[in-house]
C-alpha cells in the first residue's frame, strides 16, 4: 500500500504543466504586485496607519519604511519573473525570495487577510520544493518530473474549492440565500446583467450554483471529457464574481491557476507560444531515497491542510458570529457582517472613563474589519490601553461596546461590554468574553 | 454528456429549492437613480444655492459695516453670519465631488468650518495684517474664525467688540477677506454642481465604492458622527486623557449659539435619512431604499424609534443659557443626549450599509 503510494508519487510525468504553471503564476504575481503599488496600497495599507493588527504568533513582524516596502515589492516582482524563467539553484532562490517577500507583506496587517492571499502564500511555499531543473527553455517533450509535484499543486487547489463549497452548505446560504439576497440586488445597475441580479430568484440560483460549483468543479476539471466545459464554467463563474464583488485580481488568479488541469500537450503549446526552446534535455535527478522523505512531507502537509479548517468544531457557538477558527479555512464571501465598536478607556486612579474616536488611530478599512472580529477588537483594546498609559493614564482598563449585524439581522452585542479587555489575552482557547448568538 | 447531467442536476435543485421556500421576499426594484436625483435636486443643490445667496448677504453687510463702523451694522453682520452658518450646516454632509478632498484642498467642511479655531493664529493675523486663507491653517479661517472675529467671546460686550474693530484696522479686513474666501470656495462647488457634476452624480448609480450612494452615505455617517464625537464628547471631556469638562470646545463657543446650530445639524441628518427637502417635502432617501431590502423595514422602525429618543433628549437641554454654560453648570442633559446618540450610532454606521450592501472601502474584500 505504502509502496504503491510512493510509486504513484514517483511516477515520471511531463514537466510541461509545471513549467506553464510557473509562467502563469509568476505573471499574475508580477501583475498583482504592480497593481498593488499603482493603487497606492503600500501607503494606504502599510505606511499611513498608526497601528497594525497582527496575526496570532506573528506580532514580531513589523511594517517597514515606504522605501523598504517599495524595494520589497520590486524584489517580489523580480523573483516572480525568476520563478517563471530560471532553473537550478537560481530558481530555488527566486522561489524562496518570492515566498518570503509576499508572505511578509501579508503578515504586516491582519486587516487585509484574504483567503486568496493565504492561498497565494501557500502556492509560493510549495513552489520552493518543485523540481528546479526545468524551465520554459527546456525541451518539454522529453523532460519529466515526478508526479508528486503536480499532484500537490492540484490537491491544494482542490482543497480550496471543495472546502469553499462545503462551507456554503448551511441553512442560511442555501435556504435563505443570504448574503446573496443582500449583495445581488445591490448590483442591479450593472450593464446587461443588472436585471438578472435584481430578479428575486437569482440569489437562490446563485447560492446553489456557487455551492455546487465550488464543491464539484475540480472533479469535472480532472475528468478529461468534461474538462473544457468545466474550464469554461471556471471562466464564467470567476468573471461573474469579479463583476459583482470587489475582489481585485483573484478571479484572474483562479482562472489562470485552474489551467493546471489541462493536458500535457496543451501546456507544451502554451509554453511554446511564449518561449522558444533553447536548452537541450536537462540532466534529471534520478529517483533517490530523498523522494521517500519528500513524499511523507507532502502527505503531512496535506493532512494539515485537510484537518486545520475543521478546528472550528472545537469551539462553542456560532462560527460566523464568533469567528473562532474562521480564517485559513477557505470560507470565502460567506456572510455579510458589519459592526460598530466603541471603546471606553478608564483611568484606574481617577476613575474617569473616556470614549475613543477610532478614526484617530485606524483607517476606515481597519475600523470596519476590527469592529466585527473579536481577536482584532482585543488587539485594538490592548493598543489603546498601552497608548493611553504612555500618555499618563494610570493602569487603564479598556472595555468595548460592539454591536454587530450578521446577514441583515438586527445588530446585537458581540462581546461583554463590561469586561476589561486589558485582562484578556488572545490564544487558541475559546474566548469567554464573547456573547454567543442565540436565536 | 456528464456536463449536461451536471446542469440538469443544478437546475432541478434550484427549481425545487425555490418552490419549497415560501418565504421569498419580494425584492421591489428600488430606483437608486431617482433617489440620487432627489438628493441632488431637492437637498444638495438647493443647500449650496441658498448658501451662496446667504454669503452674498453676509458680504453686503460686511461692506456696509466697513464703510460705517457702528453697533447696528456690526449686529447686522452677526445676524447675517448666524443665518449663513445655519445654512452651511444643511450642506455640511455633502463633501463629495467638487466639495471632496482634491489636491491640496481638504473637504469643503474642513476648509470652511473647522473648529475649535486657533485664537492665537487669528490674533496674530489681525495684528500683523498677514492674511492668508489658502494655507494649511484651517483653524484660522472659515465660518468659525468669522465668529471669533465678530463675537470675541460669550462674555465680551458688543461695545468692546466694536471697539476692537476701531482699534484693529486689520480686523475688518480679516472679516471681509475671510468671508470672500468662503464665497470663492462655495461658488466653485455650486457651479460644478450646476454644470457637470449633477449628471455625473446621478449617473454613478451603483453601490460600489466610487458610487454616489456610497460616497453620500459615507459623508452622511461622518456628519452624524461629528455631532457626538466632536460637538458633544469633546466639551463634555469624554475623550480619554481629558481630565475635566472643556466647555470652550463646543461648536460656536464665541457666539453662544451652539445649541441652535446643534439642533439644525441633527434635524438635517434626519432630513438626509428621509430624503426630505427643506420645505418638508418627502422624496426618495436612504429610508425608502432601506424599506425595499431584506429586513430593511425592521431596521427603519428601530432607527426611527431611537431617533425619537435622540430628539427627546435634545429638546430637554435647557435653552436659557449657552451650551458651554449648561455643560459647565450641569452637564447631565447633554450627557443624556450623548448616550442616546451613542445608542443610535450602529443603526446609521454599520447596520444600514450592511443591509444595503454598500461598499465603503476601496481595498479588496474576501472573495472567490
Amino acid at each position: 500500500m505504502i509502496e504503491k503510494a510512493h510509486q504513484f508519487f514517483n511516477t515520471k510525468i511531463s514537466a510541461a504543466p509545471l513549467v506553464s504553471f510557473r509562467l502563469i503564476f509568476g505573471a499574475l504575481m508580477v501583475f498583482s504586485a504592480i497593481r498593488f503599488m499603482y493603487l497606492g496600497w503600500i501607503e494606504d495599507h502599510f505606511t499611513e496607519p498608526l497601528f497594525h493588527f497582527k496575526y496570532y504568533g506573528f506580532s514580531w513582524v513589523k511594517s517597514a519604511s515606504r522605501f523598504t516596502l517599495y524595494a520589497i515589492h520590486m524584489l517580489m516582482i523580480l523573483s516572480a519573473i525568476g520563478i517563471m524563467f530560471l532553473q537550478g539553484i537560481a530558481y530555488r532562490i527566486a522561489a524562496v525570495v518570492l515566498f518570503l517577500t509576499f508572505t511578509y507583506t501579508e503578515l504586516i496587517d491582519l486587516t487585509y487577510y484574504l483567503n486568496h492571499y493565504y492561498f497565494v502564500s501557500l502556492i509560493c511555499f510549495l513552489l520552493i520544493f518543485m523540481p528546479s531543473y526545468v524551465s520554459p527553455f527546456s525541451n518539454l517533450k522529453n523532460t519529466q518530473i515526478k508526479r508528486s509535484s503536480i499532484f500537490i499543486l492540484k490537491a491544494q487547489i482542490a482543497i480550496l474549492y471543495v472546502y469553499a463549497g462545503l462551507a456554503k452548505i448551511n441553512y442560511e446560504w442555501l435556504i435563505e440565500a443570504l448574503p446573496l439576497k443582500i449583495w445581488l440586488p445591490a448590483n442591479d445597475n450593472i450593464f446587461l446583467l443588472g436585471p438578472l441580479f435584481a430578479w428575486k430568484y437569482s440569489p437562490y440560483i446563485f447560492s446553489w450554483a456557487g455551492m455546487l460549483y465550488d464543491t464539484f468543479i475540480v472533479l469535472f476539471l480532472v475528468y478529461t471529457p468534461t474538462r473544457v466545459w468545466a474550464y469554461l464554467t471556471v471562466i464564467l463563474f470567476h468573471s461573474l464574481t469579479g463583476i459583482l464583488f470587489q475582489i481585485g485580481v483573484f478571479p484572474l488568479v483562479m482562472i489562470g491557476i485552474a489551467s493546471i488541469f489541462f493536458s500535457d500537450a496543451w501546456h507544451v503549446k502554451l509554453v511554446r507560444f511564449f518561449v522558444k526552446e533553447k536548452a537541450p534535455v536537462p540532466k534529471q535527478n534520478s529517483p533517490s531515497s530523498n523522494y521517500t522523505l519528500f513524499n511523507y512531507l507532502i502527505l503531512g502537509y496535506l493532512v494539515f491542510q485537510v484537518l486545520f479548517p475543521w478546528r472550528y468544531v472545537l469551539y462553542p457557538g456560532n462560527l460566523f458570529w464568533t469567528e473562532e477558527g474562521y480564517r485559513f479555512s477557505w470560507r470565502v464571501m460567506l456572510m455579510e457582517k458589519a459592526g460598530t465598536a466603541t471603546f471606553y478607556v478608564k483611568d484606574n486612579k481617577t476613575g474617569r472613563e473616556g470614549i475613543v474616536n477610532n478614526t484617530e488611530f485606524l483607517n476606515p478599512h481597519q475600523e470596519k474589519q476590527m469592529a466585527m472580529q473579536p481577536d482584532m477588537i482585543l488587539q485594538f483594546a490592548h493598543f489603546l490601553g498601552q497608548y493611553y498609559e504612555s500618555k499618563g493614564m494610570h493602569k487603564p482598563s479598556v472595555r468595548a461596546e460592539v454591536y454587530v449585524t450578521l446577514n441583515a439581522r438586527p445588530s446585537r452585542l458581540l462581546i461583554d461590554p463590561n469586561v476589561d479587555l486589558m485582562k484578556e489575552k488572545d490564544s487558541f482557547k475559546p474566548k469567554n468574553w464573547l456573547i454567543h448568538y442565540k436565536d | 454528456m456528464k456536463k449536461g447531467l451536471f446542469y440538469i442536476i443544478i437546475s432541478t435543485l434550484i427549481f425545487t429549492s425555490c418552490k419549497r421556500d415560501k418565504d421569498i421576499k419580494n425584492q421591489d426594484n428600488f430606483d437608486r437613480e431617482a433617489m440620487l436625483k432627489n438628493y441632488a435636486e431637492e437637498l444638495i443643490i438647493p443647500a449650496y444655492e441658498e448658501l451662496n445667496l446667504s454669503i452674498q448677504g453676509l458680504l453686503n453687510s460686511i461692506n456696509s459695516f466697513e464703510s460705517n463702523i457702528t453697533l447696528q451694522n456690526l449686529n447686522n453682520v452677526k445676524l447675517e453670519w448666524q443665518k449663513t452658518y445655519s445654512v452651511w450646516i444643511t450642506a455640511n454632509a455633502f463633501n463629495i465631488g467638487p466639495a471632496s478632498e482634491q489636491g491640496l484642498n481638504k473637504s469643503l467642511n474642513e476648509e470652511i468650518a473647522t473648529f475649535p479655531i486657533s485664537e492665537s493664529k487669528i490674533q496674530s493675523a489681525v495684528e500683523t495684517g498677514n492674511l492668508n486663507f489658502n494655507d494649511f491653517n484651517r483653524d484660522a479661517r472659515g465660518f468659525l474664525a468669522l465668529e471669533y472675529i465678530l463675537f470675541n467671546g460669550p462674555n465680551t460686550s458688543e461695545d468692546s467688540v466694536l471697539n476692537l474693530f476701531t482699534i484693529q484696522t486689520n480686523r475688518t479686513l480679516f472679516l471681509k477677506q475671510c468671508a470672500q474666501n468662503i464665497q470663492t470656495r462655495v461658488a466653485r462647488v455650486l457651479s460644478e454642481w450646476q454644470t457637470t457634476y449633477k449628471n455625473e452624480f446621478i449617473a454613478r448609480n451603483g453601490t460600489d465604492v466610487g458610487s454616489s450612494t456610497s460616497q453620500l452615505y459615507n459623508e452622511f455617517v461622518k456628519s452624524f458622527e461629528t455631532i457626538k464625537n466632536l460637538k458633544i464628547e469633546l466639551p463634555l471631556g469624554k475623550r480619554p486623557g481629558q481630565i475635566q469638562i472643556e466647555p470652550k470646545l463646543v461648536e460656536a463657543y464665541y457666539s453662544g449659539l451652539s445649541l441652535d446650530f446643534l439642533k439644525i445639524h441633527i434635524q438635517n441628518i434626519e432630513r438626509i435619512y428621509l430624503g426630505q427637502n427643506k420645505n418638508g417635502q418627502d422624496g426618495l432617501g436612504f429610508k425608502d431604499y432601506l424599506e425595499t431590502v431584506t429586513n430593511g423595514k425592521e431596521l427603519v422602525v428601530s432607527t426611527l424609534k431611537q431617533w425619537e429618543n435622540v430628539n427627546n433628549t435634545l429638546n430637554k437641554i435647557p435653552t436659557n443659557a449657552p451650551l458651554s454654560e449648561i455643560i459647565r453648570n450641569n452637564s447631565e442633559p447633554v450627557e443624556d443626549l450623548r448616550i442616546e446618540l451613542q445608542k443610535h450610532t450602529r443603526f446609521f454606521k454599520s447596520d444600514m450599509s450592511s443591509l444595503l450592501g454598500i461598499a465603503i472601502t476601496y481595498s479588496s474584500g474576501d472573495g472567490d
